[in-house]
């Protein structure tokens, strides 16, 4: 339909190491969060290495499988990690672009979560547990809510910056902020901030929403639905979902907070910026992961029939915002 | 050359119909009237594709018409088969053809119980009379085989007659069909007054000149009547009774295919006969039906998510799928009257997108489902459990058909909601606010919509298939025999082709409805790519392509397993039982049931369902509550539709008639009185007015 841009061989080279990055590095992102939540709650904790260490067990654990699963409990968690991990090839994470946004955008990011959760909630039944089927349960009221705040955040964002393509949506924050630094902070993108990290905690299963560190069936949601997985199986889902985690926060810093992110614009910074953009937005992804563990600390988890109130508040927020981009 | 092909069809599907009802009830009724279904139906599609790929020798569409002038209101028999009737057809023979192979194993488990011939005979002529509902060039033509759709679809609905709740809701079928049928046939007689003649070519010619006002009624009546044999909330009470009644084969037809032969009555009403223009006076137009969508939709999809029929549950999915139907169709029509041309196309291409995909999806579920019922002889998901083990080709098909209907990549429903979405998004481009906001609003609903659609097949297919089996009828389950199964599957994978190659069905819209060139994709590996020319520095507003995604989701499956086997080397499986908590023995009592399953849902949108629940609690000493013997927990939730809207209606409808029956005493001279008073205002008006 139109003139498609052209990559270079070093635009496909920086692409894949984004989402290498990410993939590689997300453990490591749930490593320090859990370190910041236990220094806030005054405990030493674990080292920050300690997912790769707990990865590297499970994937050499023998499994064992229900004797009441199908082949769907099997297939789930590769579902799960293909999905997730090709999700966070669409995501620009130091450089503004990434070449692979020719091939899918925001809406086939979310696609690709449902399609991981859809196993996930069937994985949960497939065991004839009651745990299993208390956690799809719950999660399917949760996602079902999830949707349209996510949904609506989007089209808040698509229409500030003119598209779903995550790579048009960051390039065009960027230059918002170059052209003045304040550039980006208008009504909508405020709203829409708002509502996208209600939503993000909500997907990645954080308090108030479900609660990652707990195996009581009353506060369970996520772990209720993997809780027969063990040893390889195990491993893909905890990295899925870090993955899941670190995709998420990415977006949000690089759409809400887009300062020093090398622009595909200018191509002359690119040497000494694509040293230092990595660690600005290694400092950012850490502010938001410390918010988040002070949350976590200060909030218990709610009950399950008041989380639809908070997920209306997001939809509300974000649809605040597309109205106030109309007016 | 084609048009005696076009004879051919109709020919070989009354020729089935015909010798199923001369022969006896036999295993080879069977093979006659399904093999005739099924060679007339791959020939309609043999005949639509080349239709829309190859155009129609020079004419602007194929023609076939006999006895001109038989009749006062011109020739009945005059067919016509342009662009946009091919799509539809094409959709009819596609899904038709499939479900004739699956009902050639479906039918013998009637043998013997049930009369055949009259299965066979009904099942092509519902067929055909949906074909010909398409093809048909005149407006009495149109209602003829219209009513010959409902009537057959009415019979095939109360095949099963010895049930008492078939027939009534047969009844309620016939009754809104023929409501509905009257609403065609004012919108149809509108467009007569101005043209003087029912033939659809002067209802072409003659659309311009219609008064503006004349043009809404049009436009209202063709979309109540058209509404309610698509099942537009609230006209769409009957579709959740009537679908599920009917032998698996003949809902597979009903929810797929009938269901669009309104939608291309309504498409057809409106782009043709309505005197549509690019100005503002029609955004209303598109706001009704976008509204009307969004509403069916979503009701369409909570009704569906707390439902343990499985076919009731699919039914009321069709509502919502009509529903995102209709949300496109608007988004269209709206962005037409603002004359963002190439928009309207976008939304056209979404919504007749998944005109299509449903049709497949749905075909391919009830199939599904109807595979299982045959089986295990219940509804009920309650009592299922477990099948994926007794019927392993029967759940893979099913677990297709559901990825696909909940819109998740890389099956078709992704690449229509896709188109969808886009098309809601680029509604910044409408130069009105408060058309703009109702659209966000509108949006919402559709993703919530898709929210809960993925939430309720979860629970259709998980509840269904997996776990451990809930009642004992599982047990017999078998996997059903190859004709079945092979009907399915030629759905399934078009499910995955329209998924993975979206070129192919964006390309068959595109000629369909004559978009320019710019408009389709040169290569199936092309991207789906929407540009924003006001945005200069990055005009990519999306873009999208299945296949690459496809080969990177492949490939980094592949990565990590590769990954996976060099860090953790070789394994060992152990199955073991699943943990029961230490108490040993899990039962299938045990096990989530669908009613828990949905309970969240129910509980958050519980002002529609009105739960509610009857405890009834035995005590071994009724001074000591505490030490209950029993307890018996009943749910239920209602229609709100029925009971605030139709129940209401139906009551207030018969106490005004029971009014009017006091006139008829019985007396005859009571009547004398009646004929004089009738004559003497008679002979008043007559005075008066002359």
């Amino acid at each position: 339909m139109a003139l498609e841009p052209v990559f270079g061989i070093a635009d496909w080279v920086i692409g894949i190491f984004q989402t290498l990055a990410i993939i590689v590095l997300a453990p490591l992102m749930t490593g320090v969060m859990r370190k910041v939540k236990a220094s806030s709650q005054k405990r030493v904790g674990s080292s920050i290495f300690q997912p790769y260490y707990d990865l590297l067990k499970l994937m050499r654990k023998d499994e064992v499988i229900s004797d009441q699963s199908s082949w769907i409990f099997r297939f789930t968690p590769w579902v799960v990690f293909a999905a997730t991990a090709t999700a966070a090839l669409f995501i620009p994470a130091f450089v503004s672009f990434t070449p692979f946004s020719i091939a899918g955008d925001l809406l086939l990011v979310v696609g690709l979560f449902g399609l991981a959760r859809f196993f996930t909630m069937l994985a949960g039944l497939d065991v004839a547990s009651a745990f299993g089927g208390l956690g799809s349960s719950r999660e399917m009221m949760m996602s079902a809510l999830i949707e349209p705040a996510l949904f609506i955040t989007i089209f808040a964002i698509s229409l500030t910056y003119g598209g779903t393509n995550v790579s048009t949506i960051v390039s065009s924050a960027v230059d918002a902020t170059i052209a003045s630094s304040a550039g980006i902070i208008t009504p909508t993108l405020i709203f829409a901030s708002i509502s996208f990290f209600i939503v993000l905690m909500a997907e990645t299963g954080r308090i108030p929403f479900d609660n990652p560190a707990t195996h009581l069936e009353l506060t369970m949601v996520h772990e209720a639905m993997v809780l027969e997985y063990s040893g390889r199986s195990l491993a893909l889902l905890e990295w899925a979902q870090s993955i899941k985690m670190a995709i998420l926060l990415t977006l949000l810093v690089n759409i809400f907070a887009p300062w020093g992110i090398v622009s595909a614009g200018q191509p002359q910074q690119l040497g000494s910026a694509i040293l230092i953009a990595p660690l600005i937005l290694a400092g950012k992804m850490l502010i938001v992961a410390i918010l988040i563990a002070h949350i976590e600390t200060r909030i218990a988890k709610w009950r399950l029939f008041r989380i639809p109130d908070l997920l209306a508040m997001a939809m509300s927020s974000s649809m605040i915002g597309v109205i106030f981009f109309y007016l | 050359m084609i048009e005696n092909l076009l004879v051919a069809v109709i020919l070989t599907y009354i020729m089935g119909g015909l010798s199923a009802l001369l022969s006896k009830s036999s295993k080879f009724t069977i093979y006659v009237s399904f093999i005739a279904s099924l060679a007339a139906s791959i020939l309609t599609v043999a005949i639509s594709i080349s239709v829309l790929i190859l155009g129609f020798e020079g004419q602007d569409a194929l023609r076939v018409s006999y006895l001109q002038n038989a009749t006062p209101v011109g020739s009945v028999i005059d067919f016509m088969l342009d662009d946009k009737a091919a799509f539809f057809t094409l959709v009819v023979g596609l899904v038709s053809s499939a479900v004739s192979i699956y009902s050639i194993g479906y039918a013998k488990g009637y043998l013997g119980k049930r009369n055949v011939s009259a299965l066979g005979f009904l099942f092509n002529i519902f067929i055909l009379s949906m074909i010909l509902v398409v093809l048909s060039n005149n407006a009495f033509a149109f209602l003829v085989f219209w009513e010959l759709m409902s009537l057959t679809s009415f019979f095939l609905v109360i095949y099963e007659h010895e049930k008492e709740s078939n027939v009534k809701s047969g009844l309620i079928y016939l009754i809104m069909t023929h409501l509905g049928t009257a609403f065609i046939i004012g919108s149809f007689l509108t467009v007569y007054a101005q043209s003087g003649d029912l033939s659809f070519d002067s209802f072409r010619q003659s659309s311009a000149s219609i008064p503006p006002l004349m043009k809404g009624v049009v436009f209202v009546l063709a979309f109540i009547g058209f509404g309610t044999k698509a099942g537009i909330v609230p006209l769409h009470i009957w579709l959740p009774k009537a679908h599920p009644s009917a032998p698996s084969n003949v809902s597979a037809l009903m929810s797929a295919v009938m269901l669009k032969v309104a939608i291309y009555g309504l498409v057809r009403t409106i782009f043709d006969f309505s005197g549509i223009g690019p100005s503002q006076d029609f955004t209303w137009w598109g706001i009704l039906m976008f509204a009307a969508g969004s509403v069916s939709s979503l009701i369409g999809v909570l009704y569906a998510v707390v439902e343990h029929d499985i076919k009731r549950a699919l039914a009321f999915h069709s509502i919502e799928n009509i529903g995102i139907i209709f949300i496109g169709l608007g988004i269209s029509v709206i962005f037409y009257s603002f004359n963002l041309m190439p928009l309207s196309m976008l939304a056209l291409a979404a919504s007749m997108y998944h005109t299509m995909n449903h049709a497949i999806f749905k075909g391919l579920l009830f199939m599904g489902a109807g595979s299982v019922i045959s089986r295990i002889h219940i509804r009920d998901i309650e009592r299922m459990g477990g099948l994926i083990k007794k019927m392993p080709w029967t759940a893979l098909f099913f677990l297709i058909g559901a990825i696909s209907i909940a819109g998740f990549p890389p099956f078709n429903g992704f690449i229509s909601e896709w188109l969808t979405m886009q098309a809601l998004l680029s509604s910044y481009q409408i130069p009105s606010v408060p058309v703009q906001i109702i659209i966000a609003f509108g949006s919402l609903v559709l993703a919530l919509t898709l929210g809960v659609a993925a939430a309720t097949f979860v629970k259709l297919f998980g509840i269904s298939f997996l776990s451990k089996g809930r009642s004992d009828h599982v047990n017999e389950a078998k996997e059903v025999p190859r004709m079945m199964l092979l009907g399915k599957g030629i759905l399934a994978s078009l499910c995955i082709i329209l998924g993975i190659f979206p070129a192919a069905g964006i390309n068959l819209i595109a000629s369909a409805f004559d978009f320019p060139s710019s408009m389709q994709l040169a290569t199936p590996f092309d991207a789906l790519s929407i540009q924003n020319e006001n945005n200069p520095a990055a005009p990519n507003f999306a873009s999208l392509s299945i296949p690459v995604a496809i080969v990177l989701l492949g490939s980094m499956g592949l990565a990590v397993f590769g990954f996976a086997r060099v860090i953790g080397g070789k394994q060992k499986k152990t199955v073991y039982g699943t943990w029961d908590c230490g108490f040993g023995g899990l039962t299938e009592r045990m096990e989530y049931t669908a009613t828990s399953l949905s309970q969240p849902i129910r509980s958050v949108f519980k002002a529609l369902y009105k739960p509610q629940y009857h405890v009834q609690k035995d005590f071994h000493f009724n001074s000591n509550q505490y030490l209950p013997k029993s307890i018996k927990v009943e749910s239920a939730t209602r229609d709100v539709f029925e009971e605030r809207l139709y129940s209401p209606t139906v009551h207030a409808a018969i106490g005004i008639l029971d009014r009017i029956r006091r006139i008829q005493t019985g007396k005859v001279n009571a009547y004398i009185l009646y004929i004089m008073i009738t004559l003497l205002i008679l002979l008043v008006i007559v005075r008066v007015f002359s």
